[in-house]
């Protein structure tokens, strides 16, 4: 190999800043506003592949059957008898009113400036208090750490620079995640396009969540009365039906 | 409306688990009995004296093994000490974990005292442990005064534990089957029941069966009120009168175990309080119905208020189909309640002193 | 109650006792803490590994040297995207897949290949919102593969079978002994002689000496493979150029074949099945028949990647005709996708419906239709041409009756051997009525022809192809169409109209829903649209895959095709897709006076067909199969009513002597192995493999080991998979075109070919150096960065100093990929750059002049709707009424789950089995609820499913989930030698379709239906009924 003779491979490695420890990557310089993280869910565009769901689990290493993103696939029939499918992807919506937080008896879980909702999973005794008060259903106790788990934005991601594994992995192109300070960011000028026609999911909750949708029907943005089949699918450890 | 079935859908595991339904039951016992201590060891009405004792030991059996079960509930047992190193006073949570200690070392000294007189008598006797109990009843006396502070110091914190269960269930607005000011009274009605079921069982246990038409007529109260708290609760739930409710009664509509599990409570409620209203002598029964009332009003609202959806149609499929790890937390909670009921009848003397 | 202190004792020991147990797994989590193992990865992102890389504001690139990001292929289904696989360096672990930017199957635009590596990674992150707009992704499917990696069912070892045939245990043993037991056999298993490969290969002895036509005995070696992972040319010509067997198919004729050769009817090639797609990002208009984008379809990600983008940003509209609901619906964007619910088995009368509306409403592009020839039509501003015009011979009882009139049926002398073929031109009639050969024709020709022209001295009546489709689009009224279909009439019209009303830009496509007992006829009928649309390489149209870069021929660096001693494999193939009319036994039998039925049904216009060689090969006809190779293959599961049919047989080494399978997994077929050979997996494999379809651009993504191969290894230190071990076949057979010398370059020096590098990095050269000129040098950087690193000493000892760089720039790239914007004709853009180069054949002679081999009636020539029948002719419903077997059975692909990715378990935490979805119509009257189990029963047999209902299905059909039911890939716990596999019941979860295929009642063999033109499997609408239980 003759290109770039200069560049011993040795040397190239040695000049590989390391990233192995931790997720440290430098901190932004700082900046007016500084980011608020959001994400647009474009449901017209999602095929139900959960490709984020699977994918997310992968990032995050998150154990089997404990998901911090899915997908809710739905069979509609109208009254007039049209059957379709509609989807809502579902993640933590990174609350501005988040009931999730207050509860915590130890103050493990916090609102960052950036709007990224966490748990600190030093301090997390895994008591499952938020789990209840999330309306959202986007908490869970990890099965591996017994800590409350929950989307994190990937905020190790979006510290890379990368962007969220969902959103990097999403076939139809329906999650759009940025920063709605910036208004010239893709989630913004999105977001001002449809002004008015975005939803998010139980409004009544008074979360004000920061996951937006595009196409969301108001009958499924909470509890849909209705039947599931994965209420009486065959599931490892107990058979349901 | 359009109709839907949820083709693909997810429920996430239960965060409580039957170790809280445990806790949840054996404090309000354990809080209830104390209060049935005050008659007899306080107040020191005559007729109490026997059951008041006993309640005693029922309030030490179930106190103790409730924060036990509590500690199985978190998922992180081992970090409980970041409940006091990181308190976080907005939830009311971090509240119980003062509350508990307070209740407990209040009812601890309580009972001490209360004690101390018996455990001087048998120093007295000078059996195999006659040092031990000396050394314990310190002095064995019976000091009336004492006794007054720390019953109230427990009372406090029977209150305040009592209080702080029902707020934190009471406080979650996304279910909608808890966030109904009723559960507190509901929670606090039914934990009378089961302390009275409870000391119930055992003065049945101690062959003490004397007692039997004392606690059922306090029986009986108490399944009225658990009846009327009951009614109202389901009413409230059922009617859609508020916007949860209105949640609820859609998950419930048409769910035939819902509709079984309420029959059920109110059967057993019924039932119970029929017993203690006409079998005046009858100690078992009417005990451990109250018992199964308790128990089972804090079964489905913990845990089937936690399989209610969300989101979307799919609920955890867990209420109505135990299985061996949840079976398992029972039987942790009865053997330790067992130990403890040997080791504590082993070397406290229970039986009023008078009987004796 | 007064209790003993002994007794006491003993049950506060019995409580403490029952507190323990019940405290058990708290106390462990306690000391969990106390040791420290609680302490998260990082305080917040929890157990995420730290990012692969990051980019910083001025778009500065910092990798982790713990991690490497290699692009390479996904094998989660036949799509094969382009994929990013990231691996922990120490551990060897994939960590995530996620896509190949360069790819177009995972990104769209793709990434041009002048991008280096470094802006190929930045190209995928969040700096400027690169990332949404490059977006380059894997599936769920393909993001949960990555599993099967390290899944304890692989098969690491050469195992041999102990015990009865699908008896469950194994015995590991050495690479040596298993090359020498299957070359020379013996008595292997002690239950006789078993003839090994190497006796097998006999290229003189024939067969049957009374049937010279089947060929040499060779041919009773049989090797089955699935689909081109980019290793097939590698495997062929060692089976077929080297050991010499016929008998080499793909899974093609249970895949989509019926749509396939439709689709080859129409483009006159039934072998190679040329087939094209519509041109999502420009078209306006798309019906799609028994595919669904989004859902399934090939390229699946790709497909639902652009459909969700076109009728969100495009003008793109839709309806989808299925039976079934699937995920190409989306109520958010109602106005632009919707589902046409449809019987099963009766798109042909759908498709001829609107053949007929289009007729009648003179909505066919008869401009483009009156075009003869290729050059005609390009002059008159048309990408494609079709025989609409040609003339077909319609005489009764003529030799030449249902074949097209050719310029040597005129008089015009062409020597016999040329005869009828590509020279002898077809005829039509020009403007004036005079007959002209299609190719001289200086101007339009006539559409609708029906006149007699003197043949060989007589009169003989001819017409032409549109006149042919049209009298038979004719046969029916629009509501009778509608009532086979179970489409209104008005419906049916306004697709038709809807078709009409986009010029160019509207297009018919079809795939899996064609597997039904009129398969062929329904997609020859539908695509046969297209070309009456006259959409074909339109922009917006109906478009030609783009293909990939030849590597295996005589290319620009190696000859990776022939070579000394090749063997020309001959003799009629098992699969019998060729004339009855040309075997002898024909011959005997029509000097018997009774030539038809056959003793089993010949397929003349159909390719390889696996559907046919098993049933065949083992009961004899029209030869015996003495051993069968397995090359990641599972006829057994795939195709219905197989496993009924010779599961038995399979399982008795005197039916079958020898089965070897090249597999990394046990599946159901090789379940019944003598020997299974461990095969490469996914990203350990080396190969080139070209997009099936749907990419208009040439693409060709590289397979390469971006992780160290996890099989043992052979003596010579290499990984042992499908090439390692044919080498050493070819080794210990002394067979030509392996080892030493056996490659050559184009200056004619000689190169080994002992390893699967010596073939794939000398195939990487040839792709490099296709086109005007090769591509540019791999950067060392780009070889760093994308992890070939590990792979240069091979590379720089296995290639020409020259190609190193080049071959590491694919390599690097993940592939070669031609850019987006190559997609469209250089001079005139709304045309395609790289068309489908056939004609199209609204009349197909070879089907014409064909005879079904059962009844010996004449097969039709175009388009038609034929109900669902049997091999002979006879419609199922005369044999199984519908009064007895009310319901219709489909299968249709799941949205998650693939034919093997059931040992990827995190698919099952989302979605863990596969009820049978019946209507709400349906439940009711057979009293089913939602999750109840009912028995299903066809005349092929019967299974317990579990019911799922809702209003997503035609009434009167149950629909199953295909990719659950599995009995292997971990279903079943295996032995090897002392080790058992764990049990993990999850992946036996659902039923399998194919578990009650049918078997036709009317073929004298009684083996598993299948269409009778096509030769394909038939798994829709399949007769049955529902019993709750
Ligand atoms: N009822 C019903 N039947 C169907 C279908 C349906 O929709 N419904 N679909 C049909 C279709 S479209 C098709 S294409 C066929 C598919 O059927 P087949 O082509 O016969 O087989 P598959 O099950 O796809 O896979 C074959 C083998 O490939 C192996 N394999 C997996 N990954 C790798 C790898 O990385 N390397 C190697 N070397 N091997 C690997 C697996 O172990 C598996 O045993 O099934 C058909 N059958
Ligand atoms: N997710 C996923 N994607 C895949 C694969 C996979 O396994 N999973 N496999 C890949 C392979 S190998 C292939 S061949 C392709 C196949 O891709 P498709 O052909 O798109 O998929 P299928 O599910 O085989 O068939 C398409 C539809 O036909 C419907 N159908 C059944 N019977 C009839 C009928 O009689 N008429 C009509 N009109 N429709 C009918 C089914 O309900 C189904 O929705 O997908 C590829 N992509
Ligand atoms: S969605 Fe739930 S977990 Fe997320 S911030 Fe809101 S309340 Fe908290
Ligand atoms: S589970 Fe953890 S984060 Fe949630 S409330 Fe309890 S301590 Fe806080
Ligand atoms: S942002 Fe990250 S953590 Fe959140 S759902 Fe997406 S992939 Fe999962
Ligand atoms: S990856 Fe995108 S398209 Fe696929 S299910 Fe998730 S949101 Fe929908
Ligand atoms: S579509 Fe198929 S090949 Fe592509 S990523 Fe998904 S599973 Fe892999
Ligand atoms: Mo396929």
């Amino acid at each position: 190999m003759n290109a770039q003779p200069d560049l011993s491979r040795r040397a190239f490695f040695m000049a590989l800043p390391a990233v192995t420890a931790g997720l440290a990557v430098p901190a932004r310089a700082a900046e007016p506003a500084g980011p608020h993280w959001a994400m647009l869910v474009d449901t017209r565009r999602c095929i139900a592949c959960q490709a984020c769901t699977i994918g997310c689990a992968m990032e995050n290493a998150s154990p089997e059957g404990q998901f911090r993103t899915v997908v809710a696939t739905y069979a509609v029939t109208t009254e007039k008898g049209q059957t379709g499918l509609a989807v809502v992807p579902r993640l933590c919506n990174h609350c501005e009113q988040p009931p999730c937080i207050p509860v915590c008896p130890v103050g493990a879980t916090f609102k960052r400036k950036d709007g990224i909702v966490v748990v600190d999973g030093e301090r997390c005794v895994g008591c499952a208090y938020c789990v209840q008060a999330c309306p959202y259903d986007a908490r869970f106790i990890n099965h591996r750490t017994g800590k409350a788990d929950k989307c994190t934005f990937c905020s190790h991601r979006i510290e890379a620079g990368l962007l969220p594994a969902c959103v990097e992995t999403c076939v139809g192109g329906a999650r759009i995640f940025g920063d709605i300070n910036n208004p010239d960011s893709e989630i913004s000028r999105q977001l001002k396009a449809a002004e008015g026609k975005t939803r998010v999911l139980k409004p009544e909750a008074g979360t004000t969540p920061r996951v937006f949708y595009i196409g969301l029907e108001e009958q499924l943005s909470g509890r849909v009365d209705g039947a599931s089949a994965a209420n009486m699918m065959w599931q490892p450890g107990h058979q349901g039906g | 409306m359009n109709t839907t079935v949820e083709v693909l859908g997810f429920a996430s595991d239960l965060g409580w688990q039957l170790w809280a339904v445990q806790y949840f039951f054996l404090i309000g016992i354990s809080t209830a009995a104390f209060f049935l201590t005050l008659p007899g060891m306080v107040w020191r009405l005559p007729q109490w004296r026997g059951v008041s004792r006993r309640a005693l030991l029922v309030a030490l059996v179930c106190g103790l093994t409730a924060p036990v079960a509590l500690l199985a509930d978190l998922h992180q047992p081992g970090r409980f000490l970041n409940f006091y190193l990181h308190s976080s006073f907005g939830s009311w949570m971090a509240w119980g974990a003062y509350f508990i200690p307070l209740y407990l070392l209040g009812l601890l000294l309580y009972a001490w005292l209360s004690l101390r007189p018996s455990m001087a008598a048998l120093a007295e006797r000078g059996e195999r442990l006659a040092g031990f109990y000396r050394t314990l009843a310190y002095g064995g006396h019976d000091n009336t005064g004492a006794i007054r502070a720390a019953a109230i110091v427990a009372a406090l914190g029977a209150m305040l534990v009592l209080l702080y269960t029902g707020m934190e269930t009471m406080v979650v607005r996304a279910r909608p089957l808890w966030h109904t000011p009723l559960l507190p009274v509901l929670f606090a009605v039914t934990a009378f029941a089961g302390g009275l079921g409870m000391t119930g069982l055992f003065e049945a246990i101690a062959g003490k069966t004397r007692s039997a038409s004392l606690l059922n007529r306090w029986l009986e109260l108490s399944q009225w009120a658990s009846l009327a708290t009951l009614s109202a609760w389901t009413v409230w739930v059922l009617t859609g009168s508020s916007a949860a409710a209105n949640g609820t009664l859609g998950a419930m509509r048409g769910s035939s175990g819902w509709l079984l599990m309420i029959a059920a409570l109110f059967a057993t409620t019924v039932l119970a309080l029929w017993l203690s209203r006409t079998r005046r002598d009858a100690l078992i029964a009417p005990a451990l119905l109250a018992l199964l009332g308790a128990w089972l009003v804090r079964w489905t609202i913990v845990l089937g208020g936690q399989s209610m959806p969300k989101m979307g149609s799919t609920s955890h499929a867990y209420f109505l189909s135990m299985t061996a790890d949840n079976l398992l937390s029972i039987m942790g909670t009865a053997g330790l309640c067992l130990a403890l009921y040997i080791a504590l009848t082993s070397l406290v003397p229970w039986d009023d002193p008078a009987e004796a | 109650m007064k209790i003993s202190k002994q007794r006491r004792q003993l049950l506060a020991i019995g409580g403490l006792a029952a507190f323990a147990a019940g405290y058990a797994e708290t106390g462990g989590r306690m000391v969990g803490k106390l040791l420290g193992r609680d302490t998260p990865k990082h305080k917040t992102a929890g157990d995420a590994p730290a990012p692969e890389f990051s980019v910083g504001r001025q778009g500065e690139l910092v990798i982790n040297p713990a991690q490497q990001v290699s692009y390479t292929t996904c094998l989660g289904c036949t799509t094969m995207c382009g994929v990013r696989v990231r691996i922990d360096r120490a551990s060897g672990k994939v960590l995530r897949v996620a896509g190949n930017p360069y790819s177009p199957l995972s990104t769209d635009p793709h990434l041009p290949m002048k991008a280096s590596v470094r802006e190929s990674f930045i190209a995928i992150s969040a700096l400027n919102g690169k990332g949404l707009e490059g977006r380059s992704t894997a599936c769920g499917r393909g993001n949960a593969v990555a599993q099967q990696m390290d899944s304890p069912y692989r098969v690491l070892t050469p195992l041999k079978r102990v015990g009865p045939r699908n008896g469950g245990q194994w015995q590991p043993i050495s690479f040596e002994q298993l090359v020498k037991e299957v070359v020379t056999g013996g008595n292997l298993f002690g239950e006789g002689v078993v003839e090994g490969l190497g006796s097998l290969r006999d290229l003189k002895t024939p067969v049957n000496a009374d049937k010279p036509e089947l060929g040499p005995r060779v041919n009773q070696v049989a090797v089955l493979s699935s689909v081109n992972d980019g290793r097939e040319s590698f495997a062929r010509r060692f089976f077929q150029k080297s050991y010499g067997t016929q008998n080499f198919f793909g899974h093609g004729s249970y895949c989509g074949g019926s749509y396939r050769s439709g689709s080859g009817a129409l483009f006159g090639d039934h072998r190679a099945m040329p087939h094209g797609k519509p041109d999502f990002a420009n078209a306006e208009f798309v019906l799609f028949v028994g595919t669904a984008p989004g859902q399934a379809g090939n390229p699946f990600k790709r497909q639902g990647a652009l459909l969700a983008k076109a009728r969100t940003q495009g003008k793109l509209s839709y309806v989808v005709v299925d039976p079934v609901l699937t995920h190409a619906d989306n109520r958010a964007s109602a106005d632009r996708g919707r589902w046409l619910p449809i019987r099963p088995g009766t798109d042909g009368a759908l498709a001829m419906a609107i053949i007929r509306w289009l007729f009648e409403n003179e909505r066919i592009d008869s401009r483009y239709l009156g075009f003869p020839n290729e050059v005609l039509a390009k002059q008159g501003g048309e990408p494609s041409f079709s025989n609409a015009t040609h003339l077909v011979v319609v005489e009764p009882k003529h030799p030449r009756e249902g074949r097209m009139l050719r310029a040597s049926d005129l008089g015009v002398v062409i020597a016999e051997d040329l005869r009828y073929k590509e020279g002898d031109a077809f005829v039509c009639l020009d403007a004036t009525g005079k007959p002209v050969f299609h190719d001289k024709a200086m101007g339009p020709a006539q559409l609708f022809v029906d006149t007699a022209l003197v043949v060989g001295g007589q009169e003989v009546r001819v017409k032409s192809s549109l006149l042919l489709l049209r009298e038979e689009a004719m046969r029916l009224e629009l509501p009778a169409y509608a009532e086979a279909c179970g489409i209104a009439a008005d419906t049916l019209a306004a697709l038709a109209k809807e078709l009409s009303s986009h010029g160019k830009l509207a297009s018919v496509i079809a795939h899996g829903g064609m597997m039904s007992g009129s398969g062929f006829y329904n997609a020859y009928a539908l695509m046969s649209i297209n070309t009456l649309l006259g959409n074909i390489n339109w922009k917006g149209g109906f478009v030609a895959n783009g293909g990939g870069f030849k590597f295996d021929g005589e290319g620009p660096r190696y000859n990776l095709d022939t070579f000394p001693g090749m063997v020309k494999p001959s003799g009629t193939p098992l699969g019998r897709n060729m004339p009855y009319e040309k075997t002898s036994e024909f011959a005997a039998r029509k000097a018997e006076g009774k030539p038809y039925p056959a003793a089993a049904p010949w397929f003349p216009n159909a390719p390889g067909l696996t559907t046919e060689l098993l049933p065949g090969g083992i009961n004899g006809y029209p030869y015996h199969l003495k051993a069968l190779i397995l090359w990641s293959s599972n006829p057994l599961y795939g195709i219905a009513g197989l496993r009924t049919k010779i599961g038995k047989d399979l399982a008795d080494p005197k039916r079958l002597p020898l089965i070897i399978s090249v597999d990394p997994f046990i599946n159901e077929s090789n379940a019944y192995a003598d020997y299974i050979v461990p095969d490469s997996l996914m990203y350990e494999s080396w190969g080139w493999v070209a997009a099936w379809n749907g990419v208009p651009t040439k693409s060709m993504s590289a397979r390469w080991p971006v992780i160290e191969p996890q099989a043992a290894k052979t003596p010579e230190g290499q990984a042992i998979g499908m090439e390692t071990f044919f080498i050493a076949l070819a080794k210990a057979m002394d067979l030509p075109g392996f080892g030493e010398d056996a490659l050559r370059d184009t200056e004619g020096n000689a190169f080994p070919l002992n390893g699967p590098e010596d073939w794939y990095l000398r195939a990487g050269a040839n792709i490099a150096w296709q086109g005007k000129e090769p591509v540019a040098d791999a950067t060392e950087e780009d070889v760093i960065l994308s992890g070939v690193e590990r792979l240069r000493p091979l590379l720089e000892k296995t290639l020409k100093p020259e190609e190193v760089a080049k071959v590491a720039f694919l390599l690097s790239r993940g592939g070669r990929y031609q850019p987006g914007k190559d997609a469209y004709d250089e001079e005139n853009a709304a045309w395609m750059r790289n068309p489908m180069k056939f004609m199209s054949h609204l009349w197909n002679e070879n089907v014409g002049a064909s005879k079904n081999s059962l009844s010996g009636k004449r097969n039709r020539g175009c388009g038609s709707w034929i109900e669902p029948a049997f091999a002979d002719g006879t419609p199922v419903r005369s044999i199984y009424p519908a009064e007895q077997w009310p319901m219709q059975l489909v299968s249709y692909k799941s949205a998650l789950q693939n034919s093997y990715s059931i040992g990827a378990t995190r698919l099952l935490g989302v979605h863990p089995e596969n009820p049978v979805l019946i209507h709400p119509d349906d439940a009711l009257r057979l009293n089913l609820a939602m999750g109840d189990l009912a028995e299903i029963s066809t005349p092929g047999g019967s299974l317990k499913a579990r019911i799922m209902i809702h209003a997503g299905i035609i009434p009167g059909v149950a629909a199953f989930e295909h990719g659950f039911g599995h009995r292997e890939l971990g279903a079943r716990a295996h032995r090897l030698g002392s080790h058992r596999q764990p049990e993990d019941k999850r992946l036996a979860a659902g039923v399998n379709l194919n578990d009650i295929g049918l078997m036709d009642p009317t073929r004298p063999d009684k083996a598993p239906w299948v269409d009778a033109i096509s030769g394909a499997s038939v798994r829709n609408g399949l007769p049955a009924k529902i019993r709750r239980m």
